[in-house]
């Protein structure tokens, strides 16, 4: 191929990459795909990616010796930088084209199918073998209460992440075990355990670096004799109930017995972000 | 493909898109440099003449050059090309997504309140160990053997050229930078470089996009076969092996993989050792990335190799560790 053309087709692939991200992070969604950590990263990726593309795209038709003498042939200079192991247009096309397809079909976040392998109706981890809680003081229900606001009609505000975590931690299920608690989260129907129909679950993702090794975070949500909420699946909402850690065939749960549910805004970090 | 698989895939992939790319241009920008400015054999001057240290040495720059391991690839692939020797080239193409300050830091602060310090340095010593066994072997074997033919043919060519040039500068040995000055200004060899920069942006962003389409695909539950390895964490010599597939299909990044590992509280402490020492050194992305440098067939050797000495250290560690527990 063409030199020349070879150069424009592969800055313009370069220049694809580099626009997702600055697009991505300019519009706000990037805060769904990347950690904190990663997003002035990704800022500076898209702006280096974007500059390498164009400053070649403008000099695509120079002639250019980087100074070491690759001999004779015209075309050996050529072979030795420029050549590729691939044929160039499908290498364009190999960069482009999943990236294109996944830009159309992203909606920002998972479907519930993708949750489920994500943990969504896995059973709470078992975190109390960690040595650094077995030499702590043991927690009382009066340090917990002391640690959260409450809301004027007697709720405590809880993380979601607490509560999940609660249920591998003995001290912690004994101290909070019936204490009047107020979360939020994400509304998801409930598959297991759920022969009444009473239930639904709540959750939230956990993720570290990106959306891709995010994991979910759920509680049960008893709705008992009362009506299940009218409210859309994935919205995000605030319950109050009470909150227990009963033994279900035998595994732990964390179940909140709701009192109410209210929809609500989501936060401007949806996902729980590891180390804040 | 669903609609849903679609979102799903579509998530999962700009997600590990976003977050290697701009670690893919660090690296192609300073393999770009290196090329152009960097001259032949100037890497050797920074190595013990005595080629086993220079092994030994080559599998601790990484904590000196800190690189992940989608960005060590084309450096790599300049570097040997500039005259480092392979068996250096590949210790510190092993080693340095590992043994770095970074990778560190992030694997002792995932590993909180889980043996982090044992678990940090047995991963650095694990990976730098392991690099340096490979850098030795590499050694022994013929450049045919290990790198792609292009690559051999370039090098032969350089060193015959290399000798030729001796000859007309009256055979004593030196860089070639008064020639490099003669030939060409610094505009033009700037645009040399962006354009080398972008060139193998492209040689591994191809890779990269494939592997991390296949990577997407495993992630989200679309590719079959992921689920199996569940049920492998109670069994002792399964469980490496399993975490070892499961770092090679998710292709994580060293910096970020203790996050995932430390979260895998059904696996043993030896299994995500095993994790966490396998994945930067070999993946499905990797896999891919590696294909620009080395030959498919010491590939595989290589990826065999690697998965039978990482298990077999890590359930031997293991069991030293915790049997008399």
């Amino acid at each position: 191929m063409n030199p020349k053309l070879c150069r424009i087709l592969f800055s313009l692939a370069v220049l694809s990459w580099g626009v997702a991200l600055l697009y991505f992070h300019a519009s706000g969604r990037i805060v769904k795909y990347l950690a904190p950590d990663f997003r002035l990263i990704a800022l500076i990726g898209g702006l280096g990616l974007s500059v390498l593309a164009l400053f070649n795209l403008l000099t695509a038709g120079q002639q250019a010796g980087c100074g070491h003498d690759h001999g004779d042939s015209d075309d050996a200079h050529c072979h030795d930088h420029e050549s590729s192991d691939i044929h160039p247009l499908l290498a364009c096309v190999l960069m482009v084209l999943p990236l294109a397809l996944s830009v159309a079909w992203t909606k920002d976040e998972y479907s519930a199918a993708a949750l489920s392998r994500k943990g969504l109706y896995d059973a709470p981890l078992n975190t109390s073998a960690s040595f650094l809680s077995a030499a702590m003081p043991a927690i009382t229900r009066e340090e917990i209460e002391k640690g959260h606001r409450k809301t004027a009609d007697g709720f405590y505000e809880f993380n979601l992440l607490e509560l999940y975590f609660a249920t591998g931690d003995r001290e912690m299920q004994t101290a909070m075990d019936g204490l009047k608690i107020e979360t939020e989260g994400r509304l998801i129907e409930e598959r297991t355990r759920n022969a009444n129909g009473s239930r639904k679950r709540l959750y939230r993702l956990l993720m570290s670096c990106c959306a891709a090794d995010s994991r979910a975070i759920p509680i049960v949500l008893e709705y008992g004799s009362n009506p299940l909420p009218s409210i859309d699946e994935n919205q995000w909402v605030k319950v109050a109930g009470t909150m227990n850690f009963p033994m279900e065939e035998g595994l732990l749960q964390p179940i909140l017995t709701v009192d109410r549910t209210v929809e609500a805004e989501p936060p401007f970090e949806e996902s729980f972000l590891r180390n804040q | 493909m669903s609609p849903d698989s679609q979102q799903d895939f579509a998530l999962a992939f700009l997600s590990i898109l976003f977050e290697g790319a701009p670690f893919i241009l660090l690296g192609t920008l300073i393999s770009g440099f290196i090329d152009v400015y960097l001259p032949p054999g100037t890497m050797d001057r920074f190595l013990p003449r005595n080629r086993k240290w220079a092994v030994v040495v080559a599998g601790l720059l990484g904590a000196v050059f800190p690189v992940c391991e989608c960005a060590v690839v084309p450096v790599i692939r300049r570097l040997v090309s500039k005259g480092l020797p392979v068996s250096c080239a590949l210790t510190y193409m092993l080693a340095a997504p590992i043994v770095n300050p970074i990778t560190a830091l992030s694997t002792w602060k995932a590993f909180q309140g889980q043996g982090a310090g044992m678990m940090t340095c047995s991963r650095l010593l694990l990976g730098f160990l392991v690099a340096v066994a490979v850098g030795l072997i590499v050694m022994r074997l013929p450049l045919s053997a290990v790198l792609k033919k292009p690559l051999v043919d370039s090098l032969a060519e350089k060193d015959a050229k290399n000798a030729k040039e001796s000859g007309c500068c009256g055979g004593h040995s030196h860089d070639h930078t008064h020639h490099a000055s003669s030939a060409a200004n610094d505009g033009d060899r700037l645009v040399a470089a962006f354009r080398s920069a972008m060139k193998d942006f492209v040689d591994v962003g191809v890779y990269f996009a494939i592997g991390v389409t296949i990577t997407a695909l495993f992630n989200t539950g679309i590719a079959p076969g992921a689920n199996w390895l569940d049920g492998l964490a109670a069994n002792e010599t399964a469980a490496p092996a399993a975490l070892m597939t499961l770092a090679f299909i998710l292709s994580l990044c060293s910096t970020s993989d203790a996050f995932i590992a430390a979260t895998l509280d059904k696996f043993s402490w030896g299994a995500k050792l095993a994790f966490l020492t396998f994945g930067p050194m070999m993946d499905v992305k990797l896999l891919f990335l590696y294909q620009t440098v080395l030959r498919k067939r010491f590939i595989v050797f290589l990826a065999i190799g690697l998965f039978v000495a990482i298990g077999a250290i890590t359930i031997f560690w293991q069991h030293q560790l915790f049997q008399a527990r």
